[in-house]
């Protein structure tokens, strides 16, 4: 009867910042972690994506990128409601944790290496 | 001598004979003299008579003529400006005597057949150019659609912030294309082209607003109880009429004024109330609006002005279309309130929030204690006041009957279920500590006949503390909980829930073993957050 219902989102991403994407901090990127701070004791005055966002984070820590898909926002809007929240004290960016140093490309080969002649005697 | 007598007498006698013809003759004229006088008399009078019906009857043909002259000077005229404006009268007949008078009668049916003719032919030009606008407006406007999803695209796609902002600018000027584009086909007669999913109120009250200039002067109020949802059929059309009645109550008021939006829950539907504090409508404003958004005039382009002013109209092809009510009333701020009514037996359902999360934009209903309050302390989760909702709404369509018709599901056993708190949490993980709050969806109390709100609950850091204490040492932690997963397999009906359980199981194995490692290199604050986050973010997934 009625044409296939459409996923078009129905809440466009420039509300939550009223149109802003430049973010007060250009220290934040994808992999930023984020967690709310300490003190979650007030949480009003906060308009309802902040809040969303802080009540995310009250379970533990997340990066930015995933905070982003768990909003369902994108990530450029994202940094600008971190930036601010960030500024307003509600909430802790740290850097991400660097990968651990990987071995080196010629070892691995030479394993691959011997594995292969391992295999083919 | 005697011829003279003879002669006398011959004479006398020729004489008298004479005389007396002669009195006849005279007699007889004198007669017809008398008749003549009298036919004479009669003629003059017929004469007289005739004058004056000549007379009488040049009158009335000038009067006549004066009438068929007022009829095209001033009548005819008068039907054609209350075609236009049904306020101005058609004046009658100019002179009264021939008021109820044939000749009234037949200038009264030229009126009516000339007004017959104006009213089609302006029927049948305002269709043509509705027609054309239809045609002209589909096309542009799916093709804005396709716009507005290549910028979504692209948003997610840079982060560069200045490219980001420039693509939320014209998301948003795409966004008021759209809606006017949108207003005009759907007074033209369209539909509104779009048919969405299943909606949160509150996601379509803020998207209503999010096309509109001036949106931040909004201020939305959520007061659900339920997590009330609109059908799909209905979403995009309230979306629209209440886009347009923001639009109205954001013009005309000051700048700087709020515009207050409420979303109400009433025993028979749901209400959203649009009020501004602005310079209002007086009396025939008032009643022209109040007849617009009824839907019940049919409605010509060519009525509503130069240019024209879609808004009202627009609402009111919604509502005579998809059966929610408007109405328009004098708000007790000093502006205009206008009250949209959706029924909720046809046109409201319960939604899901764990399948269909509200967007972070939407206000919180006032139900969700859990947000506006902090977590509370340890063994008793954010109050729900469910159970004193029970007697709610009837809501029409419900969404989720298997979560309606699955029994509540207690702790079975388990040592510590005195530290999960308030049975209905409901949960499922015979977990030592594990925090009932922090598994998944809660399941709807028993007595309650309506599927309820499943927020998420955060999980308070001292329950996490609890979970540290209990099993200090992760990998065993994780290691309990996943043989007992396949336990409740007895109940057929909650497969979601259990598979959703199990790999909660699995997460937190993972997750605890990172956080050991974590716990390691890194500060501590990283260890009790590892834990929920997989708990509470995977089962959605």
């Amino acid at each position: 009867m009625n044409p296939p219902a459409d996923n078009r989102r129905l809440v466009p991403a420039y509300l939550a910042t009223t149109g802003r994407a430049r973010p007060s901090r250009n220290t934040l990127d994808r992999l930023t972690v984020l967690h709310g701070a300490s003190d979650p004791a007030t949480v009003s005055g906060l308009r309802p994506e902040e809040t969303r966002l802080l009540e995310l984070l009250r379970g533990g820590a997340l990066s930015l990128a995933e905070a982003a898909a768990h909003l369902r926002l994108p990530v450029s809007v994202v940094k600008v409601l971190v930036a601010d929240l960030v500024d307003a004290g509600r909430l802790m960016a740290r850097a991400p944790i660097p990968d651990a140093e990987l071995p080196e490309r010629q070892i691995l080969e030479k394993v691959l290496n011997g594995l292969r002649t391992l295999k083919s005697s | 001598m005697t011829e003279i007598p003879v002669a006398l007498l011959v004479t006398l006698s020729v004489g008298t004979a004479a005389a007396v013809a002669l009195a006849l003759l005279l007699a007889r004229s004198m007669r017809e003299a008398r008749r003549l006088r009298q036919r004479s008399a009669v003629a003059e009078k017929d004469l007289q008579d005739a004058m004056r019906h000549q007379a009488a009857l040049a009158t009335r043909a000038q009067a006549v003529e004066a009438e068929v002259r007022h009829l095209a000077a001033a009548r005819i005229p008068d039907l054609a400006a209350a075609l236009a404006h049904p306020n101005v009268p058609v004046r009658g007949v100019a002179d009264p005597a021939f008021r109820g008078t044939e000749l009234d009668r037949s200038l009264a049916s030229v009126l009516d057949q000339v007004g017959d003719a104006v009213t089609k032919e302006r029927l049948r030009v305002d269709g043509a150019a509705q027609s054309a606008m239809r045609g002209a407006t589909t096309t542009i406007q799916a093709l804005l659609y396709q716009l507005q999803t290549r910028l979504q695209t692209m948003q997610e796609r840079y982060d560069d912030p200045f490219v980001a902002e420039d693509l939320l600018g014209a998301d948003f000027l795409n966004e008021q294309a759209i809606r006017r584009i949108q207003a005009t086909a759907i007074v033209c007669g369209a539909w509104p082209g779009l048919t969405r999913q299943n909606s949160h109120m509150g996601d379509v009250v803020v998207g209503a607003m999010s096309r509109l200039v001036g949106y931040a002067r909004v201020q939305v109020t959520n007061q659900l109880r339920d997590p009330v949802g609109i059908v799909a059929r209905a979403v995009e059309p309230v979306a629209v009429a209440l886009t347009e009645l923001m639009a109205n109550a954001l013009h005309y008021s000051h700048p700087e004024l709020p515009v207050a939006v409420t979303i109400q829950q009433g025993n028979r539907g749901a209400s959203i109330i649009v009020d501004d504090a602005g310079v209002g409508m007086h009396g025939e404003e008032m009643e022209r609006a109040q007849r617009m958004i009824t839907g019940e005039e049919v409605l010509l382009l060519t009525e509503l002005g130069d240019p024209p002013r879609t808004g009202l109209a627009t609402v009111g092809q919604l509502v005579k279309q998809y059966g929610f009510t408007t109405s328009i009333e004098t708000s007790p701020y000093g502006g205009v309130r206008a009250i949209v009514h959706i029924p909720g037996e046809t046109l409201l359902t319960l939604l899901d929030e764990e399948e269909q999360p509200m967007s972070p934009m939407a206000p919180v209903p006032r139900g969700s204690a859990s947000t506006a309050a902090p977590a509370p302390p340890h063994g008793q989760p954010a109050a729900r006041p469910e159970p004193a909702y029970g007697e709610t709404v009837q809501l029409g369509a419900v969404q989720d009957p298997a979560a309606d018709a699955a029994p509540p599901v207690r702790p079975v056993a388990g040592p510590a279920p005195s530290a999960t708190g308030p049975a209905h949490a409901a949960p499922r993980v015979q977990d030592p500590g594990g925090p009932a709050h922090g598994s998944g969806p809660a399941v709807p109390d028993g007595g309650d006949a309506l599927p309820r709100r499943r927020r998420r609950h955060p999980v308070p850091e001292a329950s996490l503390d609890a979970t540290a204490a209990v099993s200090p040492e992760p990998a065993p932690h994780g290691a309990t909980s996943a043989p007992q997963a396949p336990q409740p397999t007895a109940h057929p009906q909650a497969s979601p829930e259990e598979s959703a359980e199990r790999w909660a199981a699995f997460q937190r194995g993972t997750a605890s073993g990172r956080a050991a490692v974590d716990e390691a290199a890194g500060p501590g604050p990283s260890h009790p957050h590892a834990d929920p986050r997989s708990a509470e973010g995977n089962p959605q997934e």
